[in-house]
């Protein structure tokens, strides 16, 4: 004896609207866990007095790319590459920028405290830190 | 109805997905203390507690720079004014006082004239005279500070204090008692490289803080995984001029004068958050920040020899010239090695093996 469908239980466009919302929060819910909220790739954060300057997402590059930075008074020169950044030469008069070296993974900064600029790397590999001693 | 209920959920859920991924999160990056500050909380009262951070931060370095001449240590220095320091500066340097004496003094807030004199707070090097060095000499030590009642502290003729050794590490403790007030169970703070975690990352796992190589800016020599600690690294790698062929740095060993030449090339130490600090109690945030100076002064031997002796609670993390680290058993179980660096790696227990 054939059985005879509830018409409560009959799909309505609407229910078709409430089906695609818990999808897309599944998908949410999932990228998030995966670790969707990174960018992808290596990326450095250019600060100047405390305010971000510039992004730029390091795994894009074609090529090393050099930034020239000004800020109270100083000038630095940033390289930026896939792998990482460095100053490479800076008008300040510690140096500490320049001592900082070349630094590649995320968690990983260089700051001129003279000029005021910091540059951050974040996302990148798993080998990242939340944070640096040093 | 049920289409309304599931739509509710969904809202609901989104909501919650929003205030874990960022929502929940507050950040601020400033200058301050001569350096690069970050704090980044999580959750409950996150917000309230980094505004209040900040303004900690602010707060203290009025008191405790050396280079604002209005601070209450300038006018300490400066021998004019008031000498009534007010408790939380007479608790500091009481505490100053207190690890200069454990480590013999090579933890010095009296050293600031001689730093000076060889251009690190002015960034106008030399190499100085050591004539000049002797003169300045004569003035150091923990002796020519006078603690008495009342707040009151007096410096004998030519002696100047500098805090910038332990600042940090009590702003870290102060940050810590501001994010304790609020609620916050999860944070990272970073003061220079004055490190306080607290609690566990919001997704359960425990902070990851690489600790710098310093032959080699690009790695590590390991990483720390750290719940409810502080930790701060002293190392002369970064901080340094460079004079007829001779490097020197920043850390100025009190008994000679020079640049420490101890055979280590980084200290880190490691201490667990403070139980119920108060606002104005110098805790174990400020012990790391002078005891990091202090065991890069004293050597690998010193320092083992005074972490043995456990006379105060930390851990330590020592990478030497020769190229070892030392980690202390403490640690083990914290402390990730750095595959590839080329270090030998060595644990340190209580007992000489």
């Amino acid at each position: 004896m054939p059985m005879k469908r509830s018409p409560e239980v009959r799909p309505k466009p609407a229910d078709a609207l409430v089906a695609l919302a818990v999808l897309a929060l599944a998908a949410a819910l999932a990228l998030s866990a995966w670790g969707g909220g990174r960018s992808g790739g290596l990326t450095a954060v250019i600060s100047v007095n405390g305010q971000v300057t510039e992004t730029v997402n390091l795994s894009r590059l074609s090529g090393p790319e050099v930034r020239e930075l000004n800020a109270n008074g100083y000038t630095l020169h940033v390289r930026l590459s896939s792998d990482g950044a460095e100053v490479i030469d800076s008008t300040c008069p510690n140096q500490v920028c320049v001592h900082t070296g070349h630094i590649s993974r995320a968690g990983q900064s260089i700051v001129c405290l003279p000029a005021r600029i910091s540059v951050t790397l974040s996302g990148g590999a798993e080998n990242g830190v939340d944070a640096v001693l040093g | 109805m049920r289409r309304f209920f599931a739509a509710a959920l969904c809202a609901v859920l989104a909501c919650g997905l929003t205030a874990c991924g960022q929502g929940g999160e507050q950040s601020a990056d400033f200058y301050a203390m001569d350096t690069t500050m970050n704090v980044t909380a999580y959750g409950k009262g996150a917000k309230n507690a980094v505004g209040e951070a900040q303004t900690e931060v602010d707060r203290l370095e009025s008191l405790l720079s050396r280079t604002r001449t209005d601070s209450v240590v300038s006018r300490l220095n400066a021998g004019t004014g008031d000498r009534a320091v007010g408790m939380e500066v007479w608790g500091l340097l009481s505490a100053a006082e207190k690890y200069s004496i454990a480590t013999n003094g090579a933890f010095d807030i009296t050293i600031a004239p001689v730093v000076s004199a060889w251009g690190f707070t002015t960034d106008h090097y030399q190499v100085p005279d050591q004539s000049e060095l002797d003169e300045l000499l004569a003035n150091v030590g923990s002796v020519h500070i006078h603690l008495g009642e009342e707040s009151i502290v007096t410096l004998d003729d030519g002696t100047q204090i500098d805090l910038g050794g332990i600042a940090k590490g009590y702003a870290s403790d102060c940050v810590e008692a501001i994010l304790a007030k609020d609620g916050v169970e999860s944070a990272k703070v970073a003061l220079g490289g004055n490190i306080y975690v607290r609690g566990s990352k919001p997704d359960g796992t425990a902070w990851r803080v690489g600790v710098q190589d310093p032959e080699n800016s690009d790695g590590f020599v390991g990483i720390l995984s750290l719940t409810d600690a502080f930790a701060v690294t002293s190392g002369g790698y970064q901080r340094y001029f460079e004079q007829n062929g001779k490097r020197y740095h920043h850390i100025i060993d009190p008994a000679t004068g020079y640049p420490a030449e101890s055979g280590l090339t980084s200290v880190t130490v490691v201490a667990p958050g403070n139980e119920e600090g108060t606002i104005s109690d110098p805790g174990h945030g400020t012990m790391c920040d002078a005891f990091s100076t202090a065991l890069f002064v004293m050597g690998e031997e010193k320092a083992v020899e005074f972490w043995r002796s456990g006379a105060y609670s930390f851990q330590m993390v020592l990478v030497t010239q020769d190229g070892r680290v030392l980690v202390t058993d403490g640690l083990k179980d914290k402390f990730e090695q750095e595959d590839g660096s080329g270090y030998a790696y060595e644990t340190i227990s209580r007992s000489p093996s």
